[in-house]
């Protein structure tokens, strides 16, 4: 992954696990598929948002600190949780978007996978209305 | 730096420039040179894969998710050969009387604007879907309105042979809708316009620009090699890029100096892509997309309600929460009624496009209060139509839960405060950019005249949604046209001026 550190990278991977479950199923293909899909919508943004976006990751794995002494990381799966819908509800907007940021990310590295359509049952078909008269 | 001269240069392919590409190609074979410089890439058929991910990298900017500058919303614009008429549904409405009306442009009416209007209804086939042909998607959006007693109209849509394949917004894998791409630029090019992909053009100088061409990778390759040029244009320049990029341009050119309300006014039609779950598994993904859509509330609360289908990763991140409840919902898939939402958004000379230190263009747009009532009344009426279609709960991105039961449907007003309709956490979405070259009476109310000629430069035009002094109300493609029609008539009734 040429947009992010290793470092970083690893706290996205926890996080999308959190955001998506499934991303935990994933196997050595599909983790491949995720980072490359991610990495590929990072590397066409600005440099300024790639580093916006890796300082964002800082942001939540230090965040704890203040409320319950840990790192992200070292939280159970449930506070995580708390906090990450901490974020999304912020009264801080800035926190908020960032958090909407994140999350699109996850969303896009997983559901993005056309290998992933399937396991929401979604299968279009180029000659949908045959289907749809079947 | 290599040299090209045209009598006449357009910028942008989509409806206002391919628009206008087409009604200036009989110069042609007067003599003239006409050239359409587009940014994007001319796809091959094949390369329209229907993978969400592959598509939205070709053929939108920022793959569909420019941020404002607040970052409260995203933009979808097309960059294609035929623009965004590549990737929007084709819904083909004319603009209401009321809206012309509002607009108070010097020498613009209802009659002309829907006069051609029509033309281009017959031109780009634009019809109504057999029922038959219609989705339990869009079938059930019919009959929840009209269970709750709302007016509801069928979308008349512009496509030639379609199958159906719901995925319009990628780009038809079937060559059915009948874009910009299908109809008025091959007839401009057999005509004898050029049409030079992969070229971003970078300033406007004195009848003249300078432009960029660069391989992506992908489609058919440009007619030019790649390198800087420098492009003359004898006679004129029409300027058809669009609500970001014509102000971006025309600003980095230098014309804001005497054009105080470039890039100004812009509006959005800020959206919202909303769910309900049914029982059973219901067509969605089959059949054609977008068959209904209902302006009840139109004069009242400023909001469109419109059918919708979207995929996978664009439905995930227009869901509120994450975790197990959001995977429980989106592995509800095959079940979910779509709506999307269309505020009606005022122009606001404070919201606009401007250019950063680079030179790169911001949109400067803050969602009002008003628009966020707007969007909450949205999602309550949105709610209502969900569980009169039968929906067995619904997803509101404001709830005080992830989930709305049917149970519940009588609490909604309860369930759905105001108050959780916060900027940043709820999905806010707009692929109707409008405004930014306002056409007026002056420069200092407007940017360009009726016939989409810049105040004060007597060989530059605009042909495109920047043109729109106010929001259409309604999806603006054919608008779009209409008004590209009106700029071509323009420079042919003063071509023995402009071209002398």
């Amino acid at each position: 992954m040429q947009s992010l550190p290793d470092d970083k990278k690893q706290m996205l991977w926890l996080l999308a696990q959190r955001i998506v479950p499934e991303t935990g199923d994933l196997d050595e293909d599909g983790r491949r598929r995720f980072f490359d899909i991610v990495d590929g919508a990072l590397l066409d943004r600005p440099e300024k948002v790639r580093g916006q976006f890796a300082t964002f990751l800082g942001v939540i794995r230090s965040a704890p600190l203040i409320r319950y002494g840990k790192s992200f990381e070292k939280l159970p799966v449930d506070r995580q949780d708390a906090v990450l819908r901490w974020f999304e509800d912020c009264p801080v907007g800035l926190l908020r978007k960032g958090f909407w940021g994140l999350k699109a990310m996850v969303f896009m590295g997983y559901y993005g996978q056309p290998e992933t359509n399937e396991r929401v049952g979604y299968a279009p078909q180029f000659d949908g209305k045959a289907r749809l008269h079947a | 730096m290599r040299e090209k001269s045209y009598d006449i240069v357009i910028i942008g392919s989509g409806a206002g420039g391919g628009a206008v590409a087409k009604e200036l190609a009989p110069l042609c074979g007067e003599g003239r040179k006409i050239a359409v410089l587009e940014w994007g890439a001319r796809l091959r058929d094949e390369e329209f894969t229907g993978r969400e991910i592959d598509m939205v990298s070709k053929v939108f900017f920022d793959s569909g998710g420019t941020f404002t500058k607040d970052r409260s919303m995203t933009l979808a614009y097309g960059r294609a050969y035929g623009g965004s008429t590549v990737i929007y549904t084709g819904t083909s409405l004319h603009m209401p009387e009321a809206v012309v009306e509002d607009w108070k442009v010097p020498g613009l009416d209802f009659a002309d604007l829907h006069r051609r209007s029509l033309k281009y209804c017959e031109e780009n086939n634009v019809h109504l879907l057999p029922e038959e042909d219609i989705n339990d998607n869009s079938r059930l959006f019919l009959e929840g309105c009209r269970a709750l007693g709302y007016h509801v109209e069928q979308f008349p849509i512009n496509v030639k042979g379609c199958r159906g394949s719901s995925l319009c917004n990628l780009g038809c894998p079937n060559q059915a809708k009948q874009g910009t791409d299908r109809v008025q630029l091959p007839a401009a090019e057999a005509r004898g316009v050029e049409i030079i992909t992969n070229c971003r053009v970078t300033s406007i100088g004195e009848r003249s620009c300078l432009a960029e061409v660069a391989d992506p990778g992908f489609g058919e390759p440009s007619r030019w090699e790649a390198g800087e040029y420098r492009i003359e244009a004898k006679a004129v320049v029409v300027c058809a890029g669009g609500v970001i990029n014509s102000p971006a341009l025309l600003l980095r050119s230098g014309f804001g100096d005497a054009l105080p309300m470039l890039g100004r006014s812009i509006t959005l039609h800020p959206a919202l892509i909303l769910v309900g779950e049914h029982e059973h598994a219901i067509s969605n993904f089959h059949g054609f997309p977008k068959s209904y859509y209902s302006d009840e509330f139109m004069k009242t609360e400023k909001f469109l309600l419109e059918v919708c289908m979207y995929f996978p990763f664009v439905t995930a991140k227009n869901l509120i929460g994450f975790g197990a409840e959001h995977s429980e919902l989106m592995r509800a898939f095959p079940k979910l009624q779509m709506i999307l939402v269309l505020a009606l958004d005022e122009a606001l000379p404070d919201n606009r496009v401007v250019l950063d230190r680079d030179g790169q263009a911001i949109v400067d747009y803050t969602l009002t209060p008003a628009v966020l009532d707007t969007l909450h009344a949205s999602m309550l009426a949105s709610a209502r139509v969900f569980f009169a279609a039968g929906a067995k709960r619904v997803h509101a991105p404001a709830g005080t839960s992830f989930f709305i039961d049917a149970a519940e449907a009588d609490r909604i007003d309860e369930l759905i405060p105001r108050a959780n309709v916060k900027p940043g956490k709820i999905s806010i979405t707009s692929a109707h950019l409008m405004g930014g070259c306002a056409m007026g009476r002056d420069a200092s109310n407007s940017v360009t005249d009726g016939w989409g000629r810049v105040h004060g430069v007597p060989w530059l035009f605009v042909a495109d949604s920047s043109l729109f002094p106010q929001c259409s109300e309604v999806n603006p493609y054919l608008t779009v046209m209409a008004l590209a029609d009106r700029v071509a008539e323009g420079i042919r009734t003063n071509a023995g001026e402009l071209l002398s």
